[in-house]
């Protein structure tokens, strides 16, 4: 992983003051970008959902409980990744956690490198999150005439074969090509190619 | 010529010899008759039975009646009067069986016989001295004269004799002035001796010591001691009773003289002419004066005769309860078949109340069987709770300070893998040190919270207590088909121990034992397997040391007193901490070994003194 990667933040919520001081001390030595909050309902007015980044969770928590601070981001279509971290976890709690689209699930005290692993690992996800967020936005931006000329651009057919199924100038497909490689951030067609793969 | 006169010769003899010889026959008769006037001809005559009551035997009975009949004899010649003495069995065999025609008995066994046959009164005897009263009976309590007794409360339980409990004089008019005076009859019979007849042995079994009194009918004394056979003033009367009837002493009023008879068999005809002869007997007769009397009177009421025997429950017209009853059953049928029925119904009602009572007897021990099992799962099942939840609250409590500790000492690691100045690891290792006093609050609060229960030593009987520890774990033993035997060794002695903690180690290790049988017989499925607890206690010189040897599976782990450590499903693992526990307290020790074959012994030892 990048070291690009290591400078999206890390939210660490819990309401026990030491563990949130010493779990951001750890973490910072760690590299990481970290901050943190005593509760659910201040990070979620402090920060912007939408972005990449990490969240280290506690579950048991006075208002917003961890699950519900999670089921709040899930109907944001946040793309920031969870990693629990419960003084009192189970088996069927970890089991909820995973398939609410948790990263992982740790029981305290935990190990300072499985959790650093971790976040990397959830950081990932989380940059691949917002990108997939993005081309899906993107993707539904476009004309339909844009998603035939991107259609047969991921079929590989060249330009002039384009413009005449579709019976258009070839300068037009030449714009929409440009157009389409703007909208999906994509430099090249394979790039395209990659991110609608991934849509699909 | 010649031969006539030898005929006339020959007549004149013969008339000559035969008015000779008639002569001669009637000088004898003339001889006979006068040499035996009374028993002239007795065979001619017809023979008249009389029985009299021998009181002092047949002698006596002779000497004073046959006078009397003499007398009669004399009086009416036309039959032959025969002197019976009788006992008073056989008088009243002799009324019963009408062997006698004529009876003389004395008033108790007048009224006795008479309320049950056909006796008919005739004359009755008057005293002699001083009024010529008819009454003349009654008993005399007679001790001797130089013993301490005065009154006749003094004399309830001492030895008494008397004539026999059917005699009149010389028992029951006694016994019903004792029930009239108001004492126990039962009570002054105590020690009775029925001596029978002749009565005069009473008084000599009291002359000789043998009794301390004896009731004898009145005027037996005087008699005796006229006639010499007992001194005068060696003996006193006790309970006089004034009376103008008698010159001898009595202990009780006087009742109607002896009287004189008719039984069925006897002629009416002979009975008038007997009455007439007896009462025209003049006074100074010696007849009169050999019976001890004055001479005769027409026969006197026995009314309070009656009296006495009805107050002694002893009247002869008396019936049985039994046969009251049954008359009164016959007449009031309805209600002898109420009440028969209110009996059937009332047993009825009586063994359908028994059998509910079993029913719900039954009923409510199952139910309280059933209510103990169920508080021994609830008491379980809190003590599980309990633990449980001390257990959660300390593991999250203790989690925090932990969790922080490990982030701090693994950032400081970082910070010294990046070689940064000894400066910055202070700060962590300060941090650290906050989180370990923090550690040690929540430990010294836990403490405080569950402070340990006060112990209170006390001497105590341990027998007792392993009686009630194994009377308190029956039910569960029963259920599981174990049986326990306990032994002693030595002397028992009571221990200076704390009671509640030691019956709480008896209950987990006969407890364990139990279980340890139970988990054996689950898992081999033995058939033969009988589940036994043997529990020893051995009074030792210095200690003593309870043995429990159980036949179960045996030790299941290494190191079976740590705390939270359990091979039970629902175990809590603090049963043997809690006895170590208590056994260090107690300065003793608690020793768990498995044995061969299979099995556990433990061993507490309590020092006497520590």
């Amino acid at each position: 992983m990048s070291s690009g990667e290591k400078q999206l933040p890390v939210f660490v919520i819990d309401d026990d003051e030491s563990v949130r001081d010493s779990l951001a001390f750890m973490l910072e030595e760690h590299d990481f970008n970290v901050t943190t909050f005593a509760d659910g309902q201040s990070f979620l007015d402090e920060v912007d959902v939408q972005q990449a980044g990490c969240i280290i969770l506690d579950s048991r928590m006075p208002h917003l409980r961890g699950q519900q601070v999670h089921q709040i981001l899930n109907q944001a279509n946040s793309p920031l990744a969870v990693i629990y971290l419960t003084g009192h976890g189970d088996v069927p709690m970890a089991v909820d956690a995973l398939q609410a689209g948790a990263v992982n699930f740790f029981q305290k005290p935990v190990k300072g490198d499985e959790l650093a692993r971790a976040i990397l690992q959830g950081q990932a996800r989380s940059a691949t999150n917002l990108d997939m967020a993005a081309a899906k936005s993107a993707y539904e931006s476009l004309t339909p005439r844009e998603k035939d000329i991107l259609r047969l651009i991921i079929e590989g057919k060249r330009n002039i074969r384009i413009a005449d199924e579709l019976c258009i100038a070839m300068r037009t497909v030449e714009v929409h090509r440009a157009n389409l490689l703007k909208k999906f951030s994509a430099k090249t067609v394979a790039e395209l190619a990659y991110i609608y793969g991934k849509l699909a | 010529m010649k031969k006539a006169l030898w005929l006339q010769l020959w007549i004149l003899c013969l008339v000559a010899f035969a008015s000779l010889a008639q002569g001669a026959v009637s000088e004898q008769a003339d001889l006979q008759g006068m040499q035996e006037q009374k028993a002239v001809q007795p065979e001619a005559k017809q023979k008249v039975e009389v029985g009299v009551l021998a009181i002092r035997g047949h002698l006596y009975a002779e000497q004073r009646w046959q006078p009397t009949i003499d007398w009669l004899n004399q009086q009416i010649s036309d039959v032959h009067f025969v002197l019976h003495p009788l006992n008073l069995d056989e008088m009243s065999e002799a009324v019963k069986f009408q062997t006698m025609d004529f009876i003389l008995t004395n008033p108790g066994q007048a009224v006795r016989l008479g309320r049950q046959y056909a006796l008919s009164w005739m004359a009755t005897l008057t005293s002699r001295a001083p009024q010529n009263s008819n009454y003349g009976i009654g008993s005399a309590l007679v001790v001797r004269a130089n013993s301490s007794y005065q009154t006749l409360q003094d004399v309830p339980g001492l030895p008494v004799a008397a004539v026999s409990e059917k005699a009149f004089g010389g028992y029951l008019t006694l016994r019903y002035q004792i029930v009239e005076m108001g004492l126990d009859p039962n009570d002054f019979f105590a020690d009775v001796r029925y001596l029978g007849f002749p009565i005069d042995a009473n008084l000599y079994q009291l002359r000789d010591g043998n009794v301390e009194a004896a009731v004898v009918p009145a005027c037996l004394l005087e008699q005796m001691q006229n006639e010499g056979l007992l001194q005068q003033g060696d003996f006193r009367v006790l309970n006089q009773q004034p009376n103008e009837h008698s010159s001898c002493a009595v202990s009780t009023p006087l009742y109607p003289n002896w009287s004189f008879a008719k039984t069925e068999r006897g002629a009416s005809l002979l009975a008038k002419k007997i009455a007439q002869v007896l009462l025209a007997m003049p006074p100074d007769h010696p007849a009169v004066i050999a019976a001890g009397a004055s001479g005769w009177t027409s026969p006197v009421s026995l009314l309070s005769i009656d009296k006495l025997y009805q107050a002694l429950d002893l009247h002869p017209l008396q019936q049985p309860w039994w046969s009251e009853a049954l008359r009164w059953l016959r007449s009031h049928q309805e209600w002898a078949w109420a009440l028969f029925i209110f009996v059937i119904v009332l047993n009825a009602y009586h063994f359908w109340l028994e059998y509910r009572f079993s029913k719900s007897k039954q009923a409510l021990e199952q139910t309280s069987l059933r209510l103990k099992e169920k508080s021994e799962q609830l008491e379980h099942s809190q003590r599980v709770a309990i633990v449980g939840e001390i257990g959660t609250s300390l593991a999250h409590e203790l989690n925090q300070p932990l969790a922080a500790i490990r982030n701090y000492s693994e950032g400081g690691l970082l910070r010294l893998a990046k070689k940064r100045p000894h400066e910055d690891i202070v700060p962590v290792l300060e941090k650290i040190q906050g989180q370990v006093e923090r550690a040690d609050a929540i430990i010294q609060r836990l403490r405080t919270l569950i402070r340990k229960r006060s112990v209170y030593k006390a001497p105590c009987d341990l027998q007792v207590l392993i009686d009630d520890t194994i009377e308190l774990l029956h039910f569960r033993m029963q259920k599981q088909n174990i049986s326990i035997v306990t032994s002693i060794e030595g002397n028992v002695r009571p221990v200076f121990v704390d009671a509640v903690g030691v019956q709480q180690v008896l209950v987990n290790v006969i407890s364990n034992a139990i279980d340890a049988c139970t988990l054996f017989q689950e898992k081999y499925h033995s058939s033969g397997y009988q589940g036994k607890i043997a529990l020893h206690s051995d009074y030792q010189v210095n200690q003593l040391s309870i043995r429990v040897l159980d036949n179960g599976t045996g030790l299941q782990q290494e190191n079976p007193t740590q705390a939270f450590v359990s091979s039970k499903e629902e175990g809590l693992g603090l049963g043997l901490a809690i006895c170590r526990d208590v056994m260090e307290m107690h300065g003793g020790e608690f020793l768990i070994s498995s044995t061969a074959p299979h099995g556990c012994l433990v061993e507490l030892v309590f020092p006497y003194q520590n």
